[in-house]
């Protein structure tokens, strides 16, 4: 059967240390912009941490949300895209071809997530910064749109192994970047086809929510509600 | 153009490009033969420790083969080697258990950083002038005996000062070493965070001068005075694992988690209830929590246990229950409702296994030590009696001699500095003559009173072992550069955040990218050569066989690697990242280390002591906090370009620094969020833009630590401001650690958005770029 790849954010067990964006930038080679261009609104980030405030000082209350692309079913960037750059991948993936992309930004301002980076300038590493570069995801140049890809590349090499076996993948056996990162097991990767899989189960919680789901992008990233204390029995 | 003529022409200047080639080598690239047999495109992990903080997690790093542009004899070039590509957790490792930080992921950019210094380097201009000129290691080497061989001639070895940051393991063991037969005085080991009064405490609580270990995955009710255990302290990746387990590791089971601090800390923002209490009076609510368990018998079987009375001792009017701690006096000096107390008293006592931790700002008082004591009391109070042992807990030390727990814990740094700086500007005779520096950067991290800077400016020879041309070590006058850490054999023997004993060790993952030596076989290399105590004191020819000498009696003890030879033994050692002790049943109940004895004829308890400030309230309203951050620590990697650009948790701010203000306080000194504020103290003044937060006292200001260089590199020079370089030195009086919590500021708007140049990463998008310059 083929894969369905989900994710799902336990807010409860995020703390917000941002661990699984550094993951992002050194897996990914997503590259940092400088002061002058991160003023502007330029900083490419494919996953982040959202915080927001409620209420004031004695009792002020922040609740944090990692961000990442959704890779709707339903994807809103996906039908903008004048040159199918943003395409709509077998496993459920939302894909992105960069040497289709010509840069229009259309999916940039059609995605309700914003979780889309555009690349205003070719990406510098200063030497010998680019050594870090990893060899197996491409560098985009300037003119370029991209996203959080759920770590593509480690989708691909795990199921080329797993062919290459004559085996079936199994839970577990593969995690995207933040997911690997994560200490506090906030972020879990896996097998949405999978019923048995720790993704789906943990996807059919009575604590699970799509962000923004009204709109009915139809995500395949759930998030679980932090609940609060002594409400841990309804989990 | 004729296609005839452009082959003409094409090949005349090709020709004329390879004679120019041969004219001048050093334009041409050379490839190198490479060093290692890797296959193209095939990575390998390499097992590595992560040195970005003190926690000692393990790592392991993808390693694939590449081709780097190095330098070697003069000559640059091409060559094929192992690079390291990406640093994750070691999943074997009992502390991190294959998670890594934000910090530690960004470790690779100190390997790859490019200003770390490539080769050593002499001063060539004034002190101080950043001008340098590369020389050949043998020429460096030379200069550096000659300097130790003239201090020994002149029978002045006592001139010979170490300042170094605080180290374990063998890196330490090899410099006491050094030191000790040169004939010089110890290390002056520097951080201004040194948690030396949280170590005093629990030696006095506890009889373990060690930070603790949480076992979070137990517990069903945390409160924590201040301590940032999901970000700074301690160990936190350690703690984060337990953090998830406890929240929802256990179905139908959630901990709840109380934080209480004055200013809002990233571990903050995740309690299910935030308590703010003012500055300096932490200590004196966990008495008011333990007056009401104490008075109406909530934990009656925990309060004469050992542990309990043991840490109660310590405090003045324990036994009585604690008269002069009601919650209504409580509330008074706190400013925490005595109702709410009352209601943490008895859910502490009521839902299981609950621990008290302090850490942080409530210790950086200058009653530091007493509020540790009391949260402890506390803890032992709640967390005694219980079949599994408690939540907080010690790591046992590893079986060797010379490794772990010290008995005592050591001077405080900042205490130790101090009395350096002073020695030095005394300008008696037997002052240091020449100072070696190693990874410590007090010019920045200390505060101007210690007058550290003018003293390092005093001393005629300084040699510099570090990587980084930092503040400090710009005015070295000689740099043998380090090899970064993964380019080194590294061992490790964390104080906390395992159940199981542990002495972390890796050798290089990768080989050096630059003409660079590790520090501990250039010391190495200098006994040898110097000869004498030294040379028998130290008799390694390199510093792997000095840890090999020190880790092959843990064999006998069996734990994680069973090997038939010492041989075998060290090769899995190396593979598996270190030894760690066979994992105890379950939390502490197999592995609880031993506490020392009460030490006698010291049984003297400590009453309340009011928190002093420095800088009056009239003329400085605002108390001032500065606080670590994740990305940066003490400011010692504000140079990675990751941590710069990784958007603060609470403010998404990014390449800058910033000081929190309360929209209340904001409004009446007309102060918007992005102006330009003063902050002044006692002891100097800065401008920081500012943040409005709902989540601080209108009575407090928090300043991130960490930016504010004028010397580190490029990414790290010229953004924002030091909090340190105003702190007054204010002391905890008795471990003599730096009062970092204890300077009172004042506050006044000095500019608008425009100068103030905050960078958020949510927000930043409110001035269009409409006037930005093309690139």
């Amino acid at each position: 059967m083929a894969h369905k790849w989900g994710l799902v954010v336990d807010l409860d067990r995020c703390t917000g240390c941002e661990a699984c964006v550094v993951a992002c930038h050194a897996e990914n080679n997503v590259p940092t912009v400088g002061k002058d261009q991160a003023a502007i609104g330029r900083a490419m980030q494919w996953i982040r941490v959202e915080r927001s405030w409620e209420g004031d000082f004695p009792n002020p209350k922040v609740r944090f949300q990692p961000v990442l692309c959704q890779q709707c079913d339903a994807a809103p960037c996906e039908a903008v895209c004048p040159t199918y750059a943003s395409y709509h991948t077998e496993e459920g993936l939302n894909g992105q071809a960069y040497n289709r992309c010509i840069g229009t930004r259309f999916c940039a301002n059609a995605c309700p997530y914003t979780v889309r980076s555009f690349n205003f300038f070719n990406p510098s590493w200063q030497k010998p910064l680019n050594l870090q570069l990893n060899p197996d995801v491409s560098v985009r140049s300037v003119g370029i749109m991209e996203k959080c890809t759920f770590c593509v590349q480690r989708i691909k090499s795990a199921e080329i192994q797993a062919e290459a076996e004559k085996r079936d993948l199994k839970d577990g056996e593969l995690t995207t970047a933040c997911a690997q990162s994560c200490a506090s097991k906030a972020l879990v990767f896996g097998d949405l086809n999978d019923p048995n899989s720790e993704v789906s189960r943990l996807a059919s919680s009575n604590r699970a929510a799509k962000l923004m789901g009204e709109l009915g992008t139809k995500p395949n990233v759930t998030y679980l509600d932090r609940g609060a204390w002594q409400d841990a029995k309804n989990s | 153009m004729e296609r005839r003529n452009f082959i003409k022409i094409s090949a005349l200047t090709g020709v004329a490009a390879t004679l120019d080639a041969c004219r001048a080598p050093d334009k041409q690239l050379i490839r190198f033969i490479p060093e290692e047999n890797l296959i193209p495109g095939i990575a390998v992990w390499k097992p590595s420790i992560c040195t970005l903080c003190s926690a000692g997690c393990g790592l392991q790093v993808r390693v694939m083969q590449g081709d780097a542009e190095v330098e070697r004899h003069g000559e640059r070039g091409l060559i094929k080697m192992g690079l390291a590509k990406r640093l994750e957790g070691s999943p074997q490792n009992p502390i991190n258990a294959g998670k890594l930080c934000a910090r530690g992921q960004a470790g690779l950019q100190v390997l790859y950083h490019p200003d770390r210094i490539t080769k050593p380097i002499k001063r060539s201009g004034a002190r101080g002038s950043g001008q340098f000129q590369a020389i050949s290691w043998d020429d460096a080497l030379k200069e550096l005996t000659s300097h130790l061989t003239a201090l020994q001639a002149s029978r002045s070895a006592n001139a010979l000062a170490f300042l170094a940051r605080p180290l374990r393991g063998q890196r330490r063991e090899l410099i006491e070493k050094f030191l000790t037969a040169f004939g010089a005085p110890p290390a002056v080991w520097y951080e201004p965070f040194d948690e030396a009064v949280l170590r005093q405490a629990n030696l006095l609580s506890f009889g373990h001068a060690a930070l603790p270990t949480l076992d979070l995955a137990r517990a069903d009710y945390v409160i924590s005075f201040g301590a940032d255990f999901l970000g700074t302290w301690n160990s936190p990746v350690a703690q984060s694992i337990g953090y998830g387990a406890m929240r929802r590791g256990r179905p139908g089971r959630r901990g709840k988690f109380v934080q209480v601090e004055s200013r809002m800390s990233q571990t903050g923002a995740n309690a299910d209830e935030w308590i703010a209490c003012k500055p300096g009076t932490e200590g004196v609510l966990a008495l008011g929590i333990a007056h009401v368990i104490l008075s109406q018998k909530l934990a009656p079987q925990s309060i004469a246990s050992p542990a309990a009375s043991r840490a109660g001792s310590q405090i003045a009017g324990w036994s009585a229950g604690l008269p002069e701690f009601t919650p209504e006096a409580v509330e008074k000096q706190t400013g925490v409702s005595a109702a709410v107390m009352t209601r943490l008293a008895h859910e502490m006592t009521l839902s299981g296994a609950a621990a008290a931790i302090v850490g942080g700002a409530p210790l950086a008082q200058t009653n530091g030590l007493f509020s540790a004591l009391a949260v402890n009391a506390l803890e032992s109070l709640v967390d005694a009696n219980r079949d599994e042992g408690p939540i907080l807990g010690f790591t046992p030390e590893p079986p060797l001699s010379n490794a772990g727990e010290p008995a005592a814990p050591a001077q405080a740094s900042f205490a130790r500095l101090n009395s350096f700086a002073q020695s030095v500007l005394s300008g008696k005779a037997g002052t240091p003559q020449m100072l070696m520096l190693y990874d410590a950067n007090p010019i920045f991290s200390a505060p101007p009173a210690t007058k550290i800077r003018e003293a390092i400016a005093r001393i005629p020879t300084i040699v510099s072992l570090g990587s980084f041309i930092d503040e400090t070590s710009a005015q070295a006058d000689l740099i043998l550069p380090d090899n970064a850490p993964l380019e080194s054999w590294l061992d490790s023997v964390p104080e906390s955040g395992s159940f199981q004993s542990l002495i972390g060790l890796a050798p290089p993952a990768v080989s050096p990218l630059h003409e660079t030596r590790p520090m501990p076989d250039v010391l190495l290399g200098v006994a040898q050569h110097l000869g004498g105590d030294l040379a028998k004191a130290l008799p390694y020819a390199t510093f792997d066989a000095m840890l090999k000498a020190a880790l092959l009696p843990l064999r006998a003890q069996g734990g994680s690697v069973a090997a038939k030879t010492d041989d075998d033994f060290w090769q899995s050692v190396q593979t598996q990242g270190g030894w760690w002790s066979a994992p105890a049943a379950a939390g502490w109940k197999s592995a609880a280390a031993k506490p020392a004895a009460m030490p006698q004829g010291k049984q003297a308890s400590h009453a309340l002591t009011a928190p002093e400030f420095a800088g009056s309230a009239t003329d400085f309203p605002f108390y001032f906090q500065p606080y670590l951050t994740p990305s940066f620590g003490d400011g010692s990697t504000a140079h990675l370009p990751w941590m710069q650009e990784l958007p603060d948790a609470l403010t998404t701010a990014m390449w800058s620094s910033w000081v929190e203000i309360h929209p209340k306080t904001g409004a009446m000194l007309g102060i918007q969020q992005g102006d330009l504020v003063e902050i002044a103290s006692q002891a100097g003044s800065l401008r920081v833009p500012a943040v409005l937060s709902p989540g601080i006292a209108p009575d407090l200001l928090a300043m991130p630590v960490g930016q504010g260089h004028e010397n580190f590199g490029r990414f790290a020079s010229g953004h924002g401001a030091n909090p340190l370089s105003i702190l007054a030195p204010v002391v905890e009086p008795s471990t003599g650690s730096l009062a970092w919590a204890a300077t009172r500021v004042k506050l006044a708007r000095v500019g608008g958005p425009e100068q103030a140049k905050l960078v958020l990463f949510a927000g930043g998008m409110s001035g269009f770029p409409h006037d930005e310059k093309p690139r």
